[in-house]
């Protein structure tokens, strides 16, 4: 996951890549999906997330898709 | 084992018991330390054998809480969102300089250790260089977060990822 200056430059590193699609996400989005990923994981409480959990976190940041689907 | 921060040292303890203890001890030791501890290490800060810290990395790595060195698992490569190699995404945060593994987990360094940060990295395409800065628990700075990998393929090869 990369930051890049703008959607243009992010177009020219997917065609330099051959990569046809990618996700993309402003700072605000990227800074609250590290909150909620983050913010306990050196706690003992701290599990990981079921494909579900993931994907609920995902759709609650208008994330969804084919791109950010989790499974096959 | 000694028992760790927040962590109660059962009578018999099990293998999700060890794990919690070693996963804990990892993440305080770097937050403590600022480097990664290798299973010798840990061992010895946690007052237990190296082969239950390694058989407790191998679960880990396993389940995708840490990602082993690809050719030594005795040491963690990442705990994410921490890096414990250089990369192109350095944060300061808590008065001390981390490697974020990507800008996700540059983010989640602020959060995880619940500070002001600042990121430093340059743009994928052009190499400018860029900063991002969390202040007061909101994120300051330009730019647009770009994932080249399909979510479900993330783990196909972590490292790249």
């Amino acid at each position: 996951m990369l930051l890049f200056r703008d959607e243009g430059h992010a177009r020219k590193w997917r065609e330099a890549h051959r990569i046809d699609q990618g996700g993309t996400m402003t700072l605000q989005t990227g800074w609250r999906l590290a909150q909620l990923w983050y913010t306990d994981k050196r706690e003992p409480r701290w599990r990981r997330r079921t494909l579900d959990e993931a994907e609920a976190v995902f759709a609650g940041l208008g994330l969804v898709g084919e791109f950010w689907r989790l499974r096959p | 084992m000694r028992a760790g921060r927040d962590v109660m040292k059962p009578a018999v303890e099990t293998n999700e018991d060890v794990d919690r203890r070693v996963r804990v001890g990892l993440y305080d030791g770097l937050i403590r330390t600022g480097s990664m501890s290798s299973a010798a290490e840990l061992a010895a800060e946690l007052h237990a054998d190296v082969p239950v810290v390694m058989e407790s990395f191998a679960r880990l790595g396993a389940s995708r809480a840490i990602v082993l060195e690809p050719d030594d698992p005795s040491r963690v490569r990442m705990a994410n969102p921490f890096s414990a190699i250089p990369t192109p995404f350095a944060v300061t945060a808590a008065g001390r300089d981390w490697w974020g593994n990507c800008i996700w987990d540059s983010l989640g360094i602020a959060a995880c250790l619940g500070t002001d940060a600042t990121i430093r990295c340059s743009c994928g395409d052009c190499d400018q260089a860029m900063r991002v800065d969390i202040r007061d628990g909101r994120v300051e700075g330009s730019g647009l977060i770009h994932f080249g990998v399909p979510a479900r393929h993330w783990w196909d090869d972590i490292i790249y990822t």
